[in-house]
């Protein structure tokens, strides 16, 4: 019963469905794995286990804690490329049920970690199984909302993964509200609270995964017809999952993301400390946390607003626009940290992040404009191991690099201009990648049957 | 139709509107 409720044939809209019915399942998906930016607020309980108020002999470390979100991460991009092909096959509905369920279970396999004191438990729980429902939580409505809006594609796939930006701006306000109210003498709350959001995340996907539908074979927008006359970058063919990732034009992409993510991780994940010492002593630690929440709403509300302008001035211009207005800011930024001007320095931040939020939710709509729709969920898992290199790469560059220069004598306050003239050259290998793209080859197009769109012949 | 996008557009809008606003409160910090 329950298999056939979730088979893709069960899912299939009726006529007249409104399609504005999708973005709420999407959203109800990604609002919650975007939790996983947040889950550096249990890191420091996570570490007072025992000692309650502070660490106590026995207590876990923070860099055995911190294993646990790159895990997460690793297993988001291994996830997202392994199963992505059979996420095309089962539907979004079976896909968003079976994340729910991973992710969820990464939960409350913690809580149970954290209530037997076994670190391994936290890995293979909110680490692997969670990481599996982040990959596929996070493919899951992409094809989907591509098929819904082939006229908006951009801003589709933009609300969806704007939706995992804010994700992270509920969880981390949610978490600490949790955690005070579980808080005992004997408790910091973290068991309960990590229990508590194990139900909750899991019940609002599967309220996700039972709203979704997809659209009947051949389905189009009532008024809309496909533009006769297509711009050279957008297909109307399509390429297979297998074959995509043999094309120049996929590594491109991958190159094109992967150099936008590094670009912007490492500042997020160091830009409480970036921006005190920079303007040592004139931004307040609280002040700082401000800036961070600031950076959070800037990358969420990018990638809506970047993802939908994308539809008007094309894909590649858009990340042109990302990589050259970039590197100017990254160019500045030093410049404004000499000048004492804080709020320039803000605003040039919050550009950046805009941008690098926007290269997320804009990538889904670039791999249909380039590949077709027919395996866009299951390109977009593989490219998604970009994220997984760049989560990396990101916080190296920006710490190491730091550490390397006050080592060699350099004030705090200018240790990141090295850091900053680093991310130019790595927006220019992005800009010269955006720029080699072209369209694939016809010798790579599809010409057999759509198997998620049966009526469909393509090619 | 209408009533049930209505709903559920609020099942996702009044998290994320929740979780900006705390957001908000927080950012404004930096300008204090």
């Amino acid at each position: 019963m329950t298999g056939s409720l979730l088979d893709r044939e069960r899912t299939v809209a009726p006529a007249g469905y409104d399609r504005f019915l999708i973005p709420p399942a999407a959203l109800a998906v990604h609002l919650s794995i975007g939790q996983a930016y947040a889950f550096s607020t249990f890191n420091l309980p996570l570490t007072r286990l025992i000692g309650i108020d502070e660490s106590a002999p026995g207590d876990w470390t923070l860099a055995q804690v911190g294993w646990i979100f790159s895990l997460a991460i690793v297993f988001l991009g291994l996830s997202a490329a392994v199963f992505g092909r059979w996420m095309e096959r089962v539907g979004p509905r079976k896909a968003m049920f079976t994340a729910a369920l991973c992710f969820g279970g990464g939960f409350l396999l913690s809580a149970l970690g954290v209530h037997l004191h076994q670190l391994w438990l936290l890995y293979v729980g909110y680490g692997m199984l969670g990481g599996c429902g982040l990959g596929i939580g996070y493919i899951s409505p992409v094809s989907t909302l591509i098929k819904w809006f082939p006229d908006r594609p951009g801003m589709a796939t933009g609300m969806a993964i704007m939706g995992f930006g804010g994700g992270a701006i509920i969880a981390a306000p949610l978490s600490l509200l949790l955690m005070n109210h579980f808080k005992t003498a004997t408790t910091n709350g973290v068991f309960e609270s990590l229990l508590s959001m194990g139900a909750i995340y899991c019940a609002f996907m599967i309220f996700g995964a039972f709203i979704v539908r997809v659209p009947p074979a051949g389905w189009q927008p009532s008024g809309w017809t496909p533009p006769a006359q297509r711009p050279a970058l957008v297909t109307n063919a399509n390429v297979d999952v297998d074959t995509a990732w043999h094309t120049p034009q996929f590594w491109l992409l991958w190159g094109v993301l992967c150099v936008n993510v590094t670009a912007g991780i490492g500042v997020l994940g160091q830009a409480s400390p970036m921006i005190q010492e920079i303007f040592g002593g004139r931004v307040s630690p609280t002040a700082a946390a401000g800036f961070v929440g600031l950076l959070s709403l800037f990358n969420m509300v990018g990638r809506f607003a970047w993802a939908s302008t994308s539809d008007y001035i094309g894909r590649r211009n858009t990340y042109m626009v990302f990589f050259v207005l970039g590197m100017i800011l990254y160019a500045l930024i030093p410049t404004l940290g000499k000048l004492g001007s804080v709020t320039l320095f803000v605003l040039a931040f919050a550009i950046i992040l805009s941008m690098y939020g926007g290269g997320f939710a804009t990538i889904p709509a670039y791999l249909r404009d380039i590949f077709g729709t027919m395996h866009v969920g299951a390109i977009h898992g593989r490219l998604l191991t970009a994220w997984s290199v760049a989560g990396v790469l990101g916080p190296v560059l920006v710490n190491y690099i730091r550490e390397y220069q006050i080592g060699h004598g350099m004030p705090k306050a200018q240790a990141y201009s090295v850091t900053m003239y680093i991310m130019c050259g790595l927006l220019l290998v992005g800009l010269l990648c955006n720029l080699a793209m072209r369209a694939v080859d016809s010798r790579y197009h599809h010409r057999g049957i759509d198997v998620a769109n049966p009526s469909t012949r393509t090619a | 139709m209408k009533t049930r996008l209505a709903i559920l557009w609020l099942v996702v809008g009044i998290p994320l509107l929740w979780g900006v606003a705390k957001t908000v409160e927080n950012a404004l910090k930096l300008f204090q």
